[in-house]
Order: structure tokens, then C-alpha cells, then sequence
């Protein structure tokens, strides 16, 4: 019974005894005040808030010993022992928590639209619903920092890079075939639709040890976990008319898409540069299912199918008509699967993914077939370990197998290459205002039969509470285009070094960031045909090659976003300048390639006018003259086009029509009606050039979209 | 015999202070929540500060009981629409995130804890409606779904829907045609909603009266 008696005193002892007082004072490291702190013994209901001068007092039963616990929002939790009784003040400083705010993340060379992470420049929505973007991802990112718009091309230029030299990466999985066809002179779309995506990274260079066989960039898109509506949806536009059904049930989603497209309504009202034969037409599908079959896990399939035929004749001097008829049928499929899990409360996180693409092609210029297809079978598997302190250590792996046909005029080439990459990179955190990341990557293609090793390195500092500097150093290997490999297999890996350095601030809704940098171009491949330059875009290698070409990219970009200082009103800025020289394919001296324009600027604005329920956007865009050539000027490149202007204008309404929620928009896309030319051509007797240009000058473009669901809901933002 | 005064001893001395704290509890706990009950949209940062602090205190000595971390993440919802900037409200939010999770570690499919996920998620989607209305949107919505199938009686989330549809424009299916009718359902449901016992949760009647008067 003795316990339960000394229990009984003590408690007795307890309530008779004198209340203990306790006072101090609770400060952050500097020594200010934190007004509102949480104050208490632990295990008791003995505690009370800091005042306005961060005093805290009160009183307790307990004189013996006790831990005194402190918290306060924002900051580590406190605790320290102490003995009761004794009536010195406390005084207790507390240590600032690791968050977006107060820690330095890593940025230079990334662009990152992203709704997870609060500290990024843009949201995805952002880049979707820019006016002349014509909801296209690549058209979108052609606005941003670092790239260099190409009119006629089709791809994404960045920092002196060719459209080959940047990738695009869903879900970690490099897409073999992300636009369109290419179309002698147009630019095409790229394949997948905006709002499949939740986040976008878009490097402008020195990105991380994950990825590969990309010298300039790497475009990351990542699909949503959740579909977003819920019903069907019809959309009908100028150019095509689409389903859309959704199902959400409690652990897994459904989404799936068709459309049939035809242009001639837009062509019958939009006058064309182009001489059509055949009006492009298109069909497609596709499926996305997604399920979390446990608490972490989740699986996501999605895949499509596309099919579009159409017919031109294009401007070619070479041809002695002046043009040459281009026909093309494209079929095209694609899926990818991918399964992400964490175990120990998120401690080790993996990542896997499978996906297998297919694309065909039959063209034909004049009657000669060049046809071409492309098959890849990709696997990734990416285990990161999470480590106190914002540090993590990753390690992955990836694997494809490429197939490639063409015909080139009845000729038949066929290649196959066999790919595998290992890479770890780790991320450490020197205290709060400093990281380094540090990773390399090796990799093997079969196809040249080389091995190359690429050391990563990135870290930023934080100089102030809103800014950081960041830097950027990284090597970056390509498989050679596989056009010089059909004929060549003893070429190596072409090589980007990138030196970049980066500040940025963002504050109060505003946000400023200049980077510069330094590329350095090895191991191009060059062509030696002992005839003369050969502007022709189309033209197949068939000269000797080897990799003696070399180059240098440099130049700064800005961005400057506001959406602060007029209410209502989001507006931003970009201006990359970029100044480059390469030895490669045919060049027989040093020049700027024909894709780099010095100077790109474009101006975005948008606002959403909520009692009319209506977004309008504006976004103009210059870039400066690029070099082309000119037979009769001794200088190789050393001829400018004009410079290149476009002011296009978007708006977009909604409404409900009996109940069901409806999306109107129209677009105007170079309002000015410019003539602009993207390049000139010659005639082989170097006397008449002819300008290449856009595909129409002024156009619009009007559409809806209906929601036959009740339970359908919309994004302001999306329109 | 031995063991058998141990056994009486051991269970006297746990159920003893359980049952001297078991008062010290619903003292302490009708203290606060009589505190919580004289708040008004006026109430300042620092007393819903205070408040949350307090049902903190107690939460982090009744380790069994989820009603204290309940109320501790009510209050950071709270605060969660005084805070000045988007991340200040974030970071309220993140701390009744964090009660939360630790109110569902100590009560499986409680409908009131789901009311407050769904609630958190309406309260993040407010602080950037623009940006964040995908991803909190139907998840605030689930929850409100999820509460209403626990317990079909429970008159809260008809609160937060109802709140919520007036809120929204008329043209994304909100404003009072939409609204009101959930709003009545919540009222008609607060008529007979009896709580569990004088510390549960009974909050939302006073907040929907506004919303109810436009509807006439």
C-alpha cells in the first residue's frame, strides 16, 4: 500500500503547497520579441502566451523539476529543464524552421511552373493561358527566358541550342516524338494537351544528373495525379471538334479523350501562305487512368493514338517548278505507365516508369518516298533517399531501345540503339543559406558503342530574406542525329559545357531574375560534301562526317513579373540576348547558325475582369533578324532577315447555358497584320531569293467548350 | 496474494490521477471552448492565438483525447484567414495540417476531423483561389462528401458547402440559387443535432445566419 499512500501525500503536498511562478521573456535570434509563444510545463496544463514584448508569466503547482516546452508558429520547437523556485527571468531564443521562405533552393538554368511549390515564378496555369500561345506548351515556353523563337522550325531553341537539342520529358520519360510532323516550313504543334500537366521545369541548361541527351535543355512535364472534371465535355472549334469524359471514384480516375480535326473551315476564312493540296486532317484518342492502390502508392497509364494526313507544295528554288508537292500520313502511339511509393513516413521515396512510342510517317516529296519511322521502349527507376536537413541523395537508372527507319528516295536506312544510363546526385544543405547539389551521370548507347561520364554540379546562396545567387556547371553528352549515323556509326557524343550564374528576387507579387552564361560546344558533327554550301533544309546527309565542329553560346536573359502594382493586372517581361558561333554540319568557317536571333523580347499582360467573367490577354513579341544564306555574299551568314514582330490578343467568357457551364474564347494572333520573313531561299542561279514566312499573316481563331455535367467545374484561370 | 495487491495497487494508481485529470480536462476544456464560443469576426489574431495555444496545452497532456487537437486546428483555420500575406496564412494552415493529422491518430473515421480536412482544404484554396482552386477545390469537396455519408445528422458540412456555393460566382454554379438550399438543409439540421456531450463540436450556426437572411 505504500505507493498509493506516498501518491496520496504527494498530491495533498501538491495543492497545499505554494504556486511557483514563472517568468521570462521569448525572442528569435536577433533578440526580437515573439509575441504569442506558447509557454507551458511538460505533461501539465501549467503554461500561458508571450505578450506583445514576448514576456511570458505564470504559475504552476510543481516546485520540484520540469521541461519547459516552447513553441511558437514558424519556429523549432524549444524544451529545456529547469528548476522550479527559483525567480531569475528566462530567457528562451528561439531558432527560425526550415521553410520556402528562409532556405535557398537551387535555380539557376530551371524555370519552374509548378502548383506544389509556393516559391516558383510562374503556375501552370500561367503558361497555358498566354495569348498567342495558342494553349500550346512549346509556344508557351517560347516566351520565357533563353529561348530563341525560329518561326519556320519546329522544336524549342534554347541559348544558341538547335530544336534537336532539347527534350521533352513526361513524367521522366523522354517523349521520342513530342510534336507533330514536321511540315516543310511550318511549325508544328506539340502533341499533348496543357492541362494534363500539374507542374512544368523548363532548363534553360545545366540541369540535373537525371536526365541526358540533351545539349541545351530539358523540358520536364508532369501529369496530374487527379483528373479535373467530373462528366462529359464537348469543345467544337475552328479546327476541330472533341469528347471529353471524366470519373473520379475514391482510389481511382478516369479520363479519356477524342477529336476529329479539319482545317478547311479555318482555311475557307483565314487566308493562306500555303499552297494546300491536301487540308490537314487529324483524329486521335486517349486514356489516362490513374490509381492509388495503397496509402503512398500511385499508378498512372496513359495512352494515345493520333492519325492526321495532309498535302502541300512548298517554296523550294531548287525544284525548277519553284515548288515541290509534300504529302505526309502520320500515325502515332504512345504510352507510358508510371508507379511512385514511399515508405518510412516518406523517408525513401521510388519512382518507376515504362513506356513504349511508335511513329510513322509516309511522305513523299514530288513522288519520292521518304518515309520514316521511329519505335522506343524506355524504362526508368529512381530511388531518393530524404536525410535530416533538406538533404537527399538520389540514385536511378535508365534504359531504351531506339529504333529508327527512313527512306530517303527508295534507299532504306535502318538503325537500332540500345541505351543505358546510371546517375546519382545528392543534395546537401550547408545551413539554410547555402546548397550543393552535385551529381554525375554515365551512359552507353550501343549504336556508337561509347561510354560517356558527365559530372553536374549546382548551388545557390542566399543573400538576402526574398534574394539568392545560384550557379550552374554541368557537361551534357547527345547521340549524334541519326541521320549522319545511318551512314557513319565511328561518330561520338556531341558536347555542351554550361557555366551559368543566376540572381533572383521575388518579392511582394513581384518577381526579378537575371542569369548569364557561358556554353561551350565540342564534338560537333561535321560534313564534308566537297560541294558548296547547301541551303536546303531538307537535304540528307551524305557526305563524310566526323566530330572536329566546335562552338561557344553566350549571352543573359531577364525575366521581371508584376502582379502587384496595378490591382487585377499580371504582366511580364522577358529579354534573352545570346550571341553565338559554331563550326558544324556543313559550315566551313565559324558562323551563327541560322536559328539564333541576337535579341528576344516578349511582353505578356492579362487580366481577368471578374463581373464580366472574362480573361483578356495581350502578348507582343520581337525578335531581331537571323542570319541566312546568301550565295552571292562572300561572307558566309553574314545576311540579316528583318526583325520579327507579333501583337496577338486573346479573350475568353464563360457562361451557363440550361445549367451547363459553357467556355467561350477567340483569339487574334498578329493583329498588326506584319509581313514577317523567317528566312530567304535561293534559286540555284543565286539571281531570286524568296522569303519564307509564317503560315497565314493576321488570323483568329474562335471556339467553346460545354460541360454536360452538372457537377463540371472550371479554373477562371484555365481559360 | 502478493501479485493480486500489486495488480489492485497498479490499476488504482493509473485510474486514480486519470480520473483527478479527467476533471482538470473538461474544467479546462469548457474553459476554452466558452472562450472559443464569445468569438466574433472581430476577434484579433493574438486572442485566437491564445486560444489555439491553450487547447494545445491541454492537447499535449490529454495525449488520448482528439478533441483538444480538434479545437488546436480549428483555431489555426482561424487564423489561417487574419494572416497578412500568403505564406503567413500557410504557415497557420500547416499547423492545424498538423493538429489534424494528430487528431486522426487518435480517432478513425470521425466525421467532425473530416469537416476540419475539408475545411483546411477550403481555407488553402482562399488564400489563392486563382492558382489553388484545382487542387484544394475537390478536396474540400470529398471531405464535405465523405462527412455527410459518417453522419447523415452532422449539419457542419452543409455549413462549409453551403458557405462555400455563396461564395462562388453564379457562372461556376455558386450564388444563392445554389447555395440556399444547402444552407436551409444545415439549418433544418442544426434544429435537431444534439453533440455527443458538452465539449463536442457545435459550432457553425451563429456563421450561416448572415448567408440564411440573404436568402429570403
Amino acid at each position: 500500500m505504500k505507493p498509493v499512500y506516498f501518491l496520496c501525500i504527494l498530491f495533498l503536498c501538491s495543492t497545499a503547497t505554494a504556486q511557483t511562478r514563472l517568468t521570462g521573456r521569448v525572442l528569435d535570434q536577433k533578440g526580437r520579441a515573439l509575441p504569442g509563444a506558447n509557454v507551458f510545463l511538460k505533461g501539465t496544463y501549467d503554461g500561458g502566451n508571450t505578450d506583445s514584448t514576448g514576456t511570458f508569466r505564470f504559475t504552476s503547482a510543481r516546485n520540484d523539476t520540469a521541461t519547459l516546452l516552447v513553441s511558437y508558429i514558424g519556429y523549432e520547437p524549444f524544451s529545456q529543464k529547469i528548476t522550479l523556485g527559483s525567480s531569475t527571468p528566462l530567457t528562451i531564443r528561439l531558432q527560425e524552421a526550415t521553410n520556402e521562405l528562409n532556405t535557398v533552393v537551387i535555380t539557376a538554368g530551371s524555370f519552374e511552373a509548378s502548383d506544389e511549390k509556393r516559391m516558383t515564378m510562374l503556375k501552370p496555369m500561367d503558361i497555358v493561358t498566354t495569348a498567342g500561345a495558342n494553349a500550346d506548351i512549346t509556344a508557351a515556353m517560347n516566351l520565357l527566358p533563353g529561348t530563341q523563337r525560329v518561326g519556320e522550325q519546329t522544336g524549342l531553341f534554347v541559348r544558341g541550342g538547335s530544336g534537336e537539342e532539347a527534350k521533352v520529358v513526361i513524367d521522366g520519360m523522354i517523349v521520342q516524338n513530342p510534336y507533330f510532323s514536321s511540315m516543310p516550313d511550318v511549325q508544328s504543334r506539340g502533341r499533348f494537351q496543357p492541362f494534363m500537366f500539374k507542374g512544368t521545369s523548363f532548363s534553360t541548361g545545366g540541369y540535373s544528373a537525371q536526365y541526358g541527351q540533351a545539349l541545351s535543355s530539358v523540358l520536364l512535364l508532369n501529369t496530374t495525379d487527379k483528373s479535373q472534371n467530373e462528366g462529359l465535355g464537348l469543345s467544337i472549334n475552328l479546327a476541330n471538334t472533341g469528347l471529353s469524359y471524366d470519373h473520379t471514384s475514391n482510389k481511382s480516375s478516369i479520363s479519356a479523350t477524342a477529336y476529329y480535326g479539319n482545317l478547311k473551315p479555318l482555311f475557307t476564312l483565314v487566308r493562306q501562305n500555303i499552297d494546300w493540296t491536301q487540308v490537314p486532317e487529324f483524329a486521335g484518342t486517349s486514356l489516362t487512368y490513374r490509381l492509388q492502390p495503397s496509402k503512398t502508392g500511385m499508378l498512372k497509364c496513359y495512352g494515345m493514338y493520333s492519325a492526321s494526313q495532309l498535302g502541300m507544295n512548298f517554296i523550294d528554288p531548287s525544284n525548277d517548278a519553284g515548288k515541290t508537292a509534300f504529302k505526309q500520313r502520320n500515325n502515332n502511339f504512345f504510352t507510358t505507365s508510371t508507379y511512385t511509393d514511399s515508405w518510412a513516413d516518406g523517408r525513401w521515396l521510388l519512382y518507376s516508369g515504362l513506356s513504349y512510342s511508335y511513329d510513322t510517317d509516309a511522305t513523299t516529296f514530288d513522288a519520292y518516298d521518304f518515309g520514316r519511322s521511329s519505335e522506343r521502349l524506355q524504362g526508368r527507376a529512381v530511388l531518393t533517399r530524404l536525410l535530416p536537413n533538406n538533404n537527399t541523395f538520389l540514385f536511378g537508372t535508365e534504359a531504351s531501345r531506339v529504333t529508327l527507319r527512313n527512306t530517303v528516295m527508295g534507299t532504306r536506312y535502318a538503325l537500332h540503339d540500345n541505351y543505358a544510363a546510371l546517375f546519382v546526385e545528392s543534395q546537401t544543405y550547408l545551413g539554410r543559406n547555402l546548397a550543393i547539389q552535385l551529381g554525375i551521370r554515365g551512359e552507353y548507347a550501343s549504336v556508337i558503342n561509347r561510354f560517356n561520364l558527365a559530372p553536374r554540379l549546382s548551388m545557390a546562396y542566399k543573400t538576402g530574406l526574398y534574394s539568392q545567387v545560384s550557379l550552374a556547371y554541368g557537361q551534357f553528352y547527345q547521340t549524334p542525329d541519326y541521320r549522319y549515323l545511318y551512314l557513319n556509326r565511328s561518330l561520338t557524343y556531341e558536347r555542351a559545357d554550361h557555366l551559368i550564374l543566376n540572381y533572383q528576387i521575388i518579392k511582394n507579387k513581384r518577381t526579378f531574375r537575371i542569369e548569364t552564361f557561358y556554353k561551350n560546344y565540342a564534338e560537333l558533327v561535321r560534313e564534308f560534301t566537297g560541294q558548296p554550301f547547301d541551303a536546303n533544309p531538307y537535304r540528307f546527309p551524305i557526305g563524310q562526317t566526323d566530330n572536329s565542329g566546335n562552338g561557344y553560346a553566350q549571352g543573359f536573359d531577364m525575366f521581371w513579373r508584376d502582379q502587384k502594382t496595378i490591382k487585377g493586372l499580371d504582366y511580364w517581361i522577358t529579354y534573352s540576348y545570346v550571341d553565338s558561333k559554331r563550326l558544324f554540319q556543313q559550315f566551313t568557317v565559324s558562323a551563327t547558325p541560322t536559328f539564333i536571333s541576337n535579341h528576344n523580347i516578349s511582353l505578356i499582360g492579362k487580366r481577368y475582369f471578374e463581373k464580366i467573367s472574362t480573361n483578356l490577354g495581350l502578348t507582343y513579341t520581337i525578335s531581331s533578324g537571323r542570319p541566312y544564306y546568301n550565295p552571292n555574299n562572300e561572307t558566309f551568314l553574314a545576311d540579316r532577315t528583318p526583325m520579327v514582330n507579333n501583337l496577338s490578343f486573346s479573350a475568353s467568357h464563360i457562361t451557363r447555358i440550361n445549367k451547363n457551364l459553357v467556355v467561350l474564347y477567340a483569339s487574334v494572333d498578329n493583329i498588326l497584320n506584319t509581313h514577317n520573313v523567317y528566312t530567304y531561299r535561293y534559286t540555284p542561279d543565286n539571281k531570286t531569293r524568296y522569303a519564307v514566312g509564317p503560315q497565314s499573316y493576321r488570323s483568329f481563331f474562335v471556339g467553346g467548350v460545354i460541360m454536360l455535367s452538372r457537377k463540371a467545374n472550371v479554373n477562371v484561370n484555365e481559360l | 496474494m502478493k501479485t493480486l495487491i500489486l495488480l489492485g495497487i497498479s490499476t488504482l494508481g493509473t485510474i486514480a490521477p486519470v480520473w483527478a485529470q479527467s476533471d482538470q480536462y473538461k474544467q479546462a476544456m469548457s474553459q476554452a471552448i466558452g472562450a472559443l464560443q464569445t468569438q466574433t469576426m472581430q476577434t484579433s489574431a493574438t486572442d485566437l492565438q491564445a486560444l489555439a495555444n491553450q487547447f494545445e496545452r491541454i492537447a499535449s497532456v490529454e495525449t488520448k483525447e482528439w478533441l483538444p487537437r480538434y479545437y488546436a486546428g480549428l483555431m489555426y483555420v482561424y487564423l489561417g484567414f487574419t494572416g497578412k500575406d500568403e505564406a503567413a496564412k500557410d504557415k497557420y494552415l500547416d499547423q492545424a495540417d498538423a493538429n489534424l493529422k494528430a487528431a486522426e491518430a487518435l480517432s478513425l473515421n470521425n466525421d467532425e476531423l473530416v469537416v476540419l480536412k475539408a475545411y483546411i482544404a477550403q481555407s488553402r484554396m482562399v488564400v489563392d483561389p486563382m492558382n489553388r482552386w484545382q487542387q484544394y477545390g475537390p478536396l474540400a469537396q470529398a471531405g464535405i462528401e465523405k462527412a455527410k455519408s459518417l453522419n447523415a445528422a452532422n449539419p457542419r458540412p452543409y455549413v462549409l458547402e453551403g458557405t462555400s456555393l455563396m461564395y462562388t460566382p453564379e457562372q461556376f454554379g455558386g450564388g444563392p440559387t445554389t447555395a440556399c438550399p444547402v444552407l436551409k438543409q444545415a439549418a433544418e439540421k442544426f434544429a435537431t443535432f444534439k453533440p455527443a456531450n458538452d465539449l463536442s463540436p457545435n459550432w457553425g450556426q451563429k456563421q450561416i445566419e448572415p448567408l440564411l437572411a440573404k436568402c429570403k
